[in-house]
This record gives C-alpha cells, structure tokens and sequence, in this order.
C-alpha cells in the first residue's frame, strides 16, 4: 500500500475562524512575516485553508537549485534548511505560495506537517486546532468518498498533483430582505 | 538540547464567551506555546486564533514594561518612573484630596473586564478599603437582556452549552460564534451531525450565517417583533406546548389576546423585514423540531428596545416547551461569578460616616461632571478602554480637563493610557495566579502563575497591595486593605464549602490538576426564581419598574437627519479594542472600513475604495467605503477599537432595561445613527 499523506479540506465546515494558522505559528514559533498556513476569504462566506500539499509532483523539489527539497515515502516534502541558500526559486514556483522567505534566517521556510507532533504520535497542529472538522489529515492515495479534487479559489492542481481533497460548499437556504 | 519544558494551567480571561483552559508550555522561563487543556470539557484543547496568539501579546514590543508619566497630560512627553516615585505621586495626590475633602469621596475608578479573573477585582476591594468613594454601577454589555431574563424567569442560571449538541434545531438570534464563541460550533455541529438543523437571523451575513442552514435577514432591533409574528402562527395554529404552558406559566391568557388582537404578520413583515412565508417556516421549524435551542446575542438588547427583544425571543421558547428541557432551552448569560463571594468586590471598608455614591459606568463622564461636593478629582482606570469603547466621547474630555490626576493600569498603551498622567503596566494572566468561571458554559479553572512578571508589570492585586502599604505608610490607618494577605489566600477563600460542593471538588488545588463543571448543569430546570416560581410571560415586577408587563414590540427612535443605522459589532481580530492577534495576522483591512450596501453608496456618489466621513451629532471618523450586496441598505458596519475608534458615534441613549441586575440601563450602542460623505481632497 502506497502512502501519500494528505489533507482533507471541508469547506462545508470551515467558518473561517483562523486557529489553524495561529495554531501552526503558535506551534512552529514562525516570525511575523511567515505563515505557513493561510486562511483566506472567498466571498459570500466561503473559506479556503491552505498550507504546502506536499504535492506529488513537487514544484519546489524540481526547481530548487540546491536540491534543498526531499520528498519523503510518506509523501512529505520537506527543506533541508542547511542546503537552502534563500535564492527563493521555490517562493516564486510554488503555485500555493507554500514556501515562505523568512527575513530573519533568510531562507525558505514552509509546513513540515508537523513533523516532530507526528513523531509523538499527534496531528498537525493545525487539524488538532480546528473546531469544526474541517480540516483532516488523510491517505491521498485512497481519498475518501464524496471528496473531490479541487474547489473554487484553489489555484490550478494539473502542475503539481497536490496531496489534498476537499468537501464543497452545499446549497443552502438564504433569505434575504429584498 | 532538551531543555525542560514546564506546562502550567493558564486561563484566557479576556472577556469573551469561551474563558478557555490553556496549558502554557515554559522553557527557561520564557513562555513558548500555549495549547488549549483536553482536560477542559467545553474548550476540549482547542483555542480561537487570538489564543493561539498569546506569546506574541505577552512578548509584544508594545507592551508596557515600566511605570510611565507624561507632563503635561496627552503630550506623549512619557518619561520612565520607579513603582516608589509612582506610588508616591499617587499617594500623595489621594492624601491631598483626603486632606481637601475630608474624604475620600473625590475619588473614583472605572474597571471591568479587560481581565474577568475574579482576583482582579482587587480594584474595587482597594476603592473599598479606602471607605466611602465614588463607585461604578451597571454594566456596559449585557445588563438589559440580562434583565429581561430576570423579569422572565428569576434569572440564577443559564442551561449547559454542551447540551447544544442534543438539539434538533438550534436558531442563532444575532450572535457570531464563528468569530466569537468558536467552540459552540463544535457543540452545534455534533448537533448536525444527527441531523440538527441550524438558523441564523441576523442583519449581518456573519461567518456563521454563511454556514447556517437558513439565514434569515431581519432588519436591526427587530427581533422581539418576528419572534411575536413566530409565537402568534403557532397560537393560532395550536401548536404550543400547552401542557408546559398551564403547569409553568403566567400570565398566558393577556399574552394569548396580545399575540392574536395586536400583533399582525403584515406589520411583522413589515417591521422586521422577514416575509411573512418565512415567519410561518419558522413557526414551522420550530413547531416540528423537538428540543429547539435559541440562543439570544447580545447584540439585539443593544436598543431602545432590548431588554423586550430577549423577552420575546424567551416568551417564543417556553410556549414551545422548551424552556428548561435539555437540548432546548435558552440561552444567554450564564452568571457565573454571582455564586462566588467575590470576596475582593465586596470587601467592608472602614466606615467613615459617609456614603460612597455610584456613576453608570454607560453615562461615566457627564455622570462624574455633575458631581459635586465633592467634585470627582482623581480617576484611576484598570482593565478598561473606555476612549476607544464608550460613549460620550465629548464629555470624556471636559470631564479629564477637572481631573487632577488619572491613573490607568494597562498591559498596552490605549487610548485611555494616552491621556492618563501615570501608567501603570499590568502583568498577562500568564505571570499571575487567578480563578476564573465564564458567563457562557459552566467550568472553574485556576490560572497558574507560568512566568514571572514581564519587566515590572504588577497584577491589580500587587498594585492594591502595594499602594496600601504606601498610604498607610504615610497615613496610618488611610486603608484597611489586607495588604499581606496572599492570592492563593484569596483564592482559597473564594472557595467555600458550597463552592467546592457546587463543583464537586474537596479543595481548590484540585484545580491544579483539572477543570472542574458545575454539578447542577444537565438538570432539565423548572424551578423558576421568580416571586411566582413560574415563567412570568406576564411581569409584575417589570410592571412596577414602569415596563411593559408582556414582551412587547416598539421600535425605538430614529434620526431622520442621519438616515444610516450604525452596527459596531465584534471583529475576528479582537475583544473588543483589544486586538493583539495582530501582530501575527498582519493588517486587518477591516478596521479601516466602513461596510455598506452599494445602494446607499450610489445614492451619496461614494464608490468602493473612496475615503469617506461618517459622522453624525456627536463626532466622525474617516473609514475606507467597501460597497457590499450582503449589507442591508440603511446600514452601515464599522468594526470596534484601532487608532479613530468609532465609539465618538454612539448615541449616548439607554436601552429599556438593566436596572434590576446591574443598577442602571444599558446602553443602546446600536441606536446610533450617521451619515456618510465622500472626501474630496481639495487638488493641489
Ligand atoms: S505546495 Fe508548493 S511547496 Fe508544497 S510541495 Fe507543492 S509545490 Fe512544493
Ligand atoms: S480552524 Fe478549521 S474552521 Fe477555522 S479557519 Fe481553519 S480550517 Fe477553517
Ligand atoms: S479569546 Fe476566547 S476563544 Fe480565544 S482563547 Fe480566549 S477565551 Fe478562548
């Protein structure tokens, strides 16, 4: 069995509240400028939460000049920071904008699904943050049913293949005052 | 390398519905990750965003590490004192107007709930110990729905938010958990899960209107009225629980002619905005979906008419059955802290033969102008805002112009702290020991003192302490403040045998290892606190303090020279002005704008992106226009706090009740009207 870890994204349940990104810098003490995971707003009350999809076809692993990048038989996409020299190749090719140039250590920085919690056994802080279970952590290889590969405000997934899947946004019934 | 982490029980006391347990995670001691407590069943181990925040608040480079003074007052002119030259100039000057007065009823303070630790009440029981003075009255967020709630049923407790996940439907009646109350989602959403059905109705598309089931738009202050129109389809149609009804309430019969000869759906629709099909849908859900949970904002009671509006919408719940069934019921303010002694706010001062007099924390400047005999002369502010956050702006500053001497206690400098003469810093909840309890759901959790105090900021008990010692120096026998009794003394005795009976617990340190809930939470709840030990549809205590006996509808006044409505509601980047999650999340563009639906914005040539005025009688501010659809036409939002708060455009009106539960109205924060130009920068 292949492993391929991965995000599920159910924008159904997400409100937006950002705890995933506080709880990731919380977690992996990023400076300021640096959010490796980033809640944005879609309009008319839609969200989308997104952090580096340890895709499978790595962007970021193909065009990095110092072969910083490793993709790992987990799936995970990781930089090795004593290689990365900051030219920020990867900054720009990435289409999530997951790579992230940190201004104090002037070089590359993005999630590392967070690697030591999952070493002790636990889940990204992210996920474990999130208050409404929109935000899971999944085998991308087997995606769950009723999960689709990409949703409105994702950027373009035919370059990189990323490792996530989501859950859209139902109708629902609005009445508003005419 | 692994340097020992230590991990303390801290609690968030920010004034906000959650008061989440949070472990804080110590290494040499510098405070680097908190993470929610899984030990705490209501937050379960998760945080909101402004939580997971809080090692960038307690490190801030804003924040405040020594004692200030500038001279002359709002000059910036800040010059770094001791805590002995502070406490000093602050003695001196209360010993001064002692001297003058021949008491010490010159002086006032104006503190709240910056922190809602209970030990921070230490501002008051200081006030006290110095024996008569000027104290605070009222409340400025809750107290006329908290009224309504009184006048209802007798008040005492409000049902676990936990049991939320056992409802069928759950109808949000102007609250914003999304932003607000993040872990009632949870709840709501196990709710879902097993098939619940969720209603939002608001005048705004909040975050969790969008997620709702329904939403239903309803114009600003209307809620009393739909909840009627609800209450009339279901009396007419039968369909109320009447067998809850005979055995539980009072006053059903005058309720019953009032709902079918004076309340007419056209004029619901009207009124309200909601067409008269979805008031029957309404009905509807409410009718076929059994419990039904309704949980009442605080937003709405922010009118003329708001204490009537949660009236209804708590009328509309018990003729439904549901009120006090577990699942069902309603829900508003849990008032925690009321079964503590609260031992530091209610702490016996000397008697010195006179009488301490009161000002309506809503009405606190012109109130504190007209004082005489002493005139009020010196304030002291701790956990409190009130330049940025309250009304009566103008009056704010003649009133600082008769002051001698202002002290605010802060951790930042606000808006307040800019105008004081002397700034005390205070320590995070991180740096010192407390208990804390929430006005939302039902556990105890002690705050552990994780670090030592940032730079020299001091606890508003240390500074109680402090400032005693130095006065009775001077003075002896000025306090009889206990200036040697410890925290972990207060504390301990807050916790008497039916305190620790209510909790379940032998001891407070127990609280050293877990939470505690309160035991009487999953009770289904009939024993109604009122004189008649029944729901009082009909109100006889609301009759004597010359409101309407019945939950009524009236529509409060209006200002035809300044057609737009004003909503000053919550931000996700704050409680209320403070707004530390900043310094993470980058610039918040909302609060630089102003929100409004592109209609009004036609009407007044202003389009999105324009620099605009939104002023009125009492002041303006300049806020970015953002035309948006989802904004009702004749309102316009602006988020609270920043550096040109919005507070200058409150109306200074009160809301219909309050007095009962905390001593004086409400304010009717959302009676504020204004009116919105473009600025047309002259061409150079
Ligand atoms: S999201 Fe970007 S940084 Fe992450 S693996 Fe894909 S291409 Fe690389
Ligand atoms: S924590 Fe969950 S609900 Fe909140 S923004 Fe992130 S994904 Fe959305
Ligand atoms: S602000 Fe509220 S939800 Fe956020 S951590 Fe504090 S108590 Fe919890």
């Amino acid at each position: 069995m292949t492993e391929q870890m991965g995000f599920l994204f159910n924008a159904e349940r997400c409100v937006g509240c950002k705890s995933c990104e506080m709880a990731c810098k919380n977690e992996n003490s990023t400076p300021a400028n640096v959010n490796w995971r980033r809640v944005s707003s879609q309009g008319t009350g839609n969200n989308l939460s997104i952090s580096c999809n340890h895709c499978e076809s790595p962007e970021c692993f193909r065009v990095c000049p110092q072969r910083a990048y490793v993709k790992r038989r987990d799936g995970i996409v990781m930089i090795n920071i004593n290689r990365c020299d900051g030219c920020m190749t990867c900054v720009s090719a990435c289409p999530y904008k997951a790579p992230q140039f940190d201004l104090e250590k002037q070089k590359a920085s993005k999630c590392t699904f967070c690697l030591p919690r999952r070493e002790a056994g636990l889940q990204p802080a992210c996920v474990s943050a999130c208050h409404t279970g929109a935000l899971s952590v999944i085998n991308t290889d087997q995606p769950p049913k009723n999960t689709v590969p990409t949703i409105e405000g994702f950027p373009d997934i035919r370059l990189t293949k990323p490792s996530i899947r989501f859950r859209p946004v139902k109708e629902k019934l609005r009445y508003w005052i005419k | 390398m692994t340097s020992d982490v230590k991990v303390y029980r801290n609690v968030c006391p920010r004034n906000c519905y959650n008061t989440c347990a949070m472990l804080s995670h110590v290494v040499n001691g510098k405070l680097l990750k908190v993470e929610g407590d899984p030990s705490h069943g209501y937050s379960q181990g998760r945080l909101c965003a402004k939580g997971y925040a809080y090692t960038s608040y307690v490190y801030s480079s804003e924040r405040l590490r020594y004692p200030l003074k500038q001279y002359p007052r709002g000059s910036g002119n800040w010059v770094r004192i001791t805590w002995e030259e502070a406490l000093n100039l602050i003695s001196a000057k209360l010993l001064d107007l002692n001297h003058r007065y021949g008491s010490n009823r010159s002086l006032a303070y104006n503190k709240c709930s910056g922190n809602v630790g209970i030990l921070h009440y230490a501002t008051e029981g200081m006030f006290n110990s110095f024996g008569s003075h000027t104290k605070l009255r009222g409340n400025p967020c809750m107290s006329a729905g908290m009224d309504a709630v009184t006048y209802s049923s007798g008040g005492g407790k409000s049902p676990d938010p936990e049991a939320m996940s056992n409802s069928k439907l759950i109808v949000i009646w102007g609250a914003n958990p999304a932003w607000t109350a993040i872990h009632q989602l949870k709840f709501i959403n196990q709710a879902r899960d097993k098939g619940a059905v969720l209603v939002v109705i608001d005048p705004v598309y909040t975050a969790t209107a969008a997620t709702a089931d329904y939403y239903i738009q309803i114009r600003p202050g209307t809620d009393g009225l739909l909840a009627l129109g609800i209450a009339k389809v279901l009396v007419e149609g039968g369909r109320y629980d009447s067998s809850f009804v005979e055995e539980h309430v009072v006053g059903w019969d005058s309720f019953e002619s009032y709902l079918t000869e004076k309340v007419s759906l056209e004029e619901v629709q009207s009124i309200t905005g909601v067409a008269k099909n979805v008031v029957e849908l309404l009905a509807d859900l409410y009718f076929r979906n059994d419990p039904a949970a309704s949980w009442c904002g605080f937003g709405l009671q922010r009118y003329q008419n708001g204490g009537q509006n949660v009236r209804a919408i708590y009328a509309l719940s018990a003729l439904t059955g549901n009120v006090g069934k577990a699942g069902g019921d309603f829900y508003y303010f849990h008032p925690a802290t009321d079964f503590f002694p609260l031992n530091l706010l209610n702490y016996q001062g000397p008697n010195d033969g006179q009488v301490t007099r009161t000002i309506d924390i809503n009405y606190f400047p012109s109130q504190a102008l007209s004082l005489v005999d002493p005139p009020v002369k010196f304030l002291w502010i701790a956990g409190r805002n009130p330049l940025s956050q309250d009304q009566e702006v103008q009056d704010w500053t003649k009133l600082l112009k008769e002051l001698e001497m202002v002290v605010t206690v802060d951790l930042f400098m606000t808006k307040t702290a800019e105008v004081s003469d002397i700034v005390l810093p205070a320590t995070s909840q991180f740096e010192d020991l407390d208990i804390n309890v929430s006005y939302w759901h039902h556990w105890a959790a002690l705050n552990q003192k994780a670090i030592e105090p940032y730079y020299e900021t001091k606890s508003d008990l240390e500074i109680a302490q402090q400032l005693t010692r130095k006065l009775n120096e001077l003075q002896p026998g000025f306090s009889n403040f206990p200036s040697e009794r410890s925290a972990e003394e207060w504390v301990e005795s807050e916790f008497t045998p039916e305190i620790l009976e209510l909790y379940g617990l032998s001891s407070w340190r127990e609280l050293e290892k877990a939470p505690a809930k309160l035991r009487i939470g999953n009770k289904p709840w009939l024993d109604f606190k009122t004189d008649t030990g029944k729901f009082e549809i009909f109100s006889k205590d609301a009759k004597e303090d010359r409101l309407p006996a019945l939950p009524r509808f009236w529509a409060g006044s209006s200002d035809p020279s300044f057609p737009l409505r004003l909503l000053t509601p919550q931000n996700i980047t704050g409680i209320h002005s403070q707004n530390w999650l900043l310094e993470w999340i980058g610039p918040d563009e909302r609060r630089n704008d102003v929100t409004m639906n592109p209609f009004d914005a036609v009407l007044r040539k202003v389009q999105d992106g324009d620099e605009v005025r939104i002023y009125n009688a009492q002041g303006s501010v300049t806020r970015k226009a953002r035309l948006n659809q989802e904004v009702l036409p004749g309102i316009v939002i602006i988020y609270q706090g920043g550096k040109e708060p919005v507070n200058s455009l409150l109306s200074g009106l009160s809301a219909d009740m309050g007095k009962k539960y905390s001593g004086s109205e409400g304010a009717a924060l959302y009676n504020a009207f204004v009116e919105v130009e473009k600025i047309v920068r002259s061409q150079i």
